[in-house]
């Protein structure tokens, strides 16, 4: 009765997929091996590098509104949005012909503009941190400003505000003098 | 994971909406059919004036699982729904379309008609 059929295996079963697609939810590299794809009935794919970003799919949450995926941080200008590093790594459609000469060119280049996006990066972090800093600052001056009657007592106050009308007061009538 | 009692929704223009697995035809230490597995099923729901009537019993080839299927390349593909074709006993489809993306893993079972007639193979 049972019909026992022997598993054939095809080319595309023994080759490791070499195309390393980006993850839909995290935008990380999808690697052979790891993850899912998901495939919904309009035929839509949906690639995810581990079990969380598909979890999280699942969820059906919104990438760019959860902080640790890369569509957030672009968004929120934490992370190198448009950058000409990125050229380098992006999805062609029509496969390149072999060149020996074009690989040892983009094996070179490699390393530079990963050395270039790195130094990029750490120039944004910098940038974003000393405005963080900067912005934090005033704050606390603000604070120091509005809330001085905690460390300072109201009367103590009134009478340094007497003092420096009075002396302000001295220096006009002096500037008059002079000028007279 | 498709065993007896599973409900799938049927991929194709026979007419049958859904059906319900009552035997499925993969070895004896199998019990759970998955993509490219033949099973025995009953029609559960039909459109009318159709092929195939509610209530007849047919061969079906199960075409998409939302049980992911793990490849020889370290890949896994999962679907939305778990959904059938009805074949005949020659293997090949009993309808004329076939309806969504289908797994290649069918190519397997030398099911190519039907892989040929579906609109996307993933």
């Amino acid at each position: 009765m049972a019909i026992r059929r022997p598993r054939r295996y095809h080319i595309y079963d023994s080759l490791p997929k070499l195309r390393l697609e980006k993850c839909w939810f995290c935008s990380s590299t999808c690697y052979p091996g790891h993850g899912v794809t998901f495939v919904r009935n309009d035929a839509t794919v949906f690639r995810f590098c581990r079990s969380k970003c598909h979890k999280n799919f699942k969820m059906k949450r919104n990438p760019r509104k959860v902080k640790w995926t890369k569509a957030y941080r672009k968004l929120a200008g934490k992370d190198l949005a448009e950058d000409a590093t990125f050229e380098m790594e992006r999805k062609r459609n029509r496969p390149e012909k072999y060149d020996r000469e074009l690989v040892h060119k983009a094996v070179g280049a490699l390393k530079k503009v990963t050395a270039i996006r790195a130094t990029r990066e750490a120039r944004l972090h910098t940038l974003r941190k000393s405005a963080a800093r900067d912005a934090e600052k005033a704050a606390d001056l603000r604070e120091l400003e509005q809330s001085i009657h905690l460390i300072k007592a109201p009367g103590v106050l009134a009478r340094e505000e007497e003092e420096r009308l009075r002396e302000s007061v001295e220096e006009l009538q002096q500037t008059e003098a002079m000028q007279e | 994971m498709i065993q007896p009692q599973s409900y799938l929704r049927v991929a194709d223009n026979t007419g049958a909406r859904e059906i319900m697995c009552i035997r499925v035809l993969s070895g004896a230490k199998q019990q759970a059919a998955g993509i490219g597995d033949i099973i025995i099923a009953v029609v559960k729901d039909a459109a009318p004036n159709m092929l195939i009537k509610k209530s007849d019993v047919v061969r079906a080839v199960i075409v998409r699982t939302r049980k992911n299927v793990r490849r020889k390349n370290g890949t896994s593909i999962r679907f939305d729904e778990n959904a059938a074709v009805i074949i005949n006993k020659e293997s090949n489809p009993r309808g004329t379309r076939v309806f969504g993306p289908v797994a290649r893993e069918l190519r397997d079972g030398n099911f190519t008609k039907i892989i040929s007639l579906a609109p996307e193979v993933l």
